[in-house]
């Protein structure tokens, strides 16, 4: 089949973007699944629903959605700020942004631990108020908050600057509130990236491991994550129970992020109409006569 | 509703962008504001709406002070030049959203917002199009989208920033007489913003004329064509031959012989005379260029150092039959002077010239 493109070299692209998905990807997941697959179904629910595994995936996915909506939320105040203003120092703002990205997730995790702890900058005072944070399940949700602030607003920048000014002053001539504004003309327009950055927080958030366990305490059936109850699986050279639980982790969070991912699309999507301009064109003409 | 603007100034930094601007819109009204980019017109505009605000001056709704209400309080409708329809929502919706976003005291119900709004879709012809979303429509069917949803609030006043700028020129005419034709049905007054001097002669019942962020001239179509208060205008409206009196002796100093001063004639390519043979007041030159555009035929005259511009009927051409290269008389019918400091000078009916 011989096609003519604008950008030549298309075979060859796609070939190399499969074999290097395939290496880096789906190799080392397979790999797994097929490790796994050692262990019977019943066997891998058993060790999914035992006690510990069970108490560690709900930390970990109350923590990592919580997270990512605080984030869904903050972020896009700190995006909107970010672009829609001008303020000194707005450049180093933005900049620092990144910073959790840079940082070593350990370093984070310890930094945290040591300014929420009872004897540091801030857990002096709120502790005092009845709120404990270092080494409790509120520690594993700030730590992951932390970590995965700069994909919502990273996400949301670029898609937030294209939103034309005048939209909005059409909305505030025609006689909406700024808060009608945003809600009726803004937000649409970002929640399909709002959506995005969501997911990628939240896909980030459930693999993080490095920052979670200096902060969480990493109490047994409280504040243990599944990643560490992985790692100590492994410490006691249980391969195949730390296999069981990476397998099931890997599977909800596919199809968490498949129904993210779904309802994204459907953000994106439900204001297009699918008739062909053509048709469209001919019913103009007709209705115009 | 009249617009009453007062001493009102805007600076962009060190860019002027508006000069003690005073302007008066009556009731009813379809004023035209006519200038090059840059000159102020689309701030003015915005400042009418109240998305600018001005460093000094006022705006009069009606008598009543304007100038601190917010754009959502002064009841205009605004059409922008790229639309600014909303994406997200039906064409339904884009026009319904003025009236949605009412206090629920004023809102009217569904029904009524369903039959306000297919009122105004059949107005602007697209009733049919009412499900469709913005991307789906072509830039004049957009244009027209905007200006239903403007009307939905009915607006004492309709502002349009370059509304047809972005359209090609098919549309663009067609638009103007139905926007002329709509004006008028709903007795408001409208302001509108333009770049091409076609438009506002076309539509407007008058037009003000600014640049470098101040009026011009402010006068009807005919009266800024046809007796421009200043070399720019004349410039900016149509083309133009400009003569200076340094490069020939006897222009525009014809009747201050006694004080001789620096002066700029300016004359229409149309009020050119051309004749094979010299006549009284005839000027020698050779013919150029001769190109027939649609109606008329744009001769290029080679007069001494200077390219003088001639449009004649095709039947004046065919009588003439110019040829290129050719030694031809011309003379001005009709010319405009203004001195240095661009005012205008007296020009006498007849014999404007010295030689």
């Amino acid at each position: 089949m011989k096609t003519n493109r604008v950008l030549p070299g298309f075979g060859l692209a796609l070939g190399y973007t499969l074999v290097y998905l395939s290496l880096l990807i789906l190799l080392p997941l397979g790999g797994m699944i097929l490790k796994a697959s050692d262990l019977g179904w019943s066997q891998i629910i058993d060790i999914a629903l035992g006690e510990r595994s069970l108490a560690a995936f709900r930390v970990t996915f109350t923590a990592s959605l919580l997270a990512a909506t605080v984030n869904g939320f903050f972020g896009l105040i700190v995006a909107w700020i970010l672009v829609r203003y001008p303020f000194p120092g707005k450049r180093f703002v933005d900049a620092l942004v990144d910073l959790p990205f840079a940082l070593p997730t350990a370093v984070a995790g310890i930094t945290l631990a040591t300014i929420y702890a009872g004897n540091g900058w801030l857990g002096r005072f709120i502790e005092p108020l009845g709120f404990k944070v270092a080494y409790t399940p509120v520690g594993i949700v700030v730590a992951l908050t932390f970590v995965t602030l700069p994909f919502v607003v990273r996400t949301l920048q670029p898609v937030i600057e294209d939103i034309e000014p005048e939209v909005e002053e059409a909305a505030a001539t025609l006689g909406a509130s700024r808060w009608q504004t945003f809600s009726r003309i803004v937000f649409p327009a970002i929640f399909p990236a709002l959506l995005t950055g969501f997911a990628l927080a939240f896909a980030r958030a459930i693999g993080e491991f490095g920052s979670v366990i200096f902060i969480a305490g990493n109490i047994p059936l409280v504040s243990e994550i599944v990643p560490l109850l992985i790692i100590s699986k492994l410490e006691q050279y249980d391969v195949l129970g730390a296999t069981a639980l990476a397998v099931v982790m890997l599977a909800i969070s596919f199809v968490m992020l498949l129904g993210i991912n779904g309802l994204q699309w459907w953000a994106a999507n439900r204001h297009r109409n699918n008739e062909p301009l053509e048709v469209a064109a001919g019913k103009a003409k007709g209705g115009a006569a | 509703m009249s617009i009453e603007i007062r001493n009102i100034s805007k600076r962009f930094g060190n860019f002027v962008a508006l000069d003690d601007i005073n302007l008066d819109i009556p009731t009813g009204e379809l004023v035209a504001l006519l200038g090059p980019s840059g000159c102020g017109k689309t701030t003015l505009l915005r400042i009418i709406a109240g998305m600018e605000t001005a460093d000094q001056g006022d705006i009069l709704f009606s008598g009543a002070e304007a100038t601190h209400l917010h754009a959502r309080d002064r009841n205009v409708g605004f059409v922008f030049q790229h639309y600014a329809l909303f994406r997200h929502m039906t064409v339904f919706e884009n026009v319904a959203f003025g009236l949605r976003v009412k206090p629920r005291k004023e809102r009217p119900s569904d029904a009524d917002i369903r039959r306000r709004v297919m009122e105004l879709l059949g107005l602007v012809q697209l009733d049919w199009l009412a499900d469709r979303y913005p991307s789906q429509l072509s830039g004049g069917q957009r244009q027209r989208i905007a200006l239903a949803r403007a009307l939905a609030v009915e607006p004492k006043v309709l502002l349009l920033d370059e509304p047809f700028g972005a359209l090609d020129t098919k549309v663009r005419k067609e638009l103007r007489r139905w926007l002329r034709r709509l004006h008028d049905e709903m007795h408001i007054s409208s302001v509108f913003v333009t770049h091409d001097q076609e438009e506002a002669l076309e539509v407007a019942d008058r037009v003000v004329v600014m640049n470098h962020g101040k009026i011009e001239q402010i006068g009807s179509p005919d009266e800024v064509y046809s007796s421009p208060a200043s070399p720019f205008v004349y410039q900016f409206l149509g083309n133009v031959n400009v003569f200076h009196s340094r490069v020939h002796g006897g222009f525009a100093e014809v009747e201050r012989s006694d004080q001789p001063e620096k002066a700029t004639a300016f004359v229409r390519p149309h009020d050119i005379d051309i004749a094979h043979a010299t006549f009284a007041n005839g000027m020698p030159a050779k013919v150029l260029h001769v190109h027939p555009i649609g109606p008329v035929v744009r001769v290029e005259l080679q007069h001494e150092q200077e390219i003088v511009e001639v449009e004649l009927s095709r039947e004046r051409h065919e009588a003439l039959q110019l040829a290129v290269g050719q030694q031809v008389w011309f003379r001005p019918r009709q010319m405009r002077v203004f001195g240095a400091d661009e005012q205008p000078r007296s020009t006498p009916e007849k014999q404007p010239f010295l030689f």
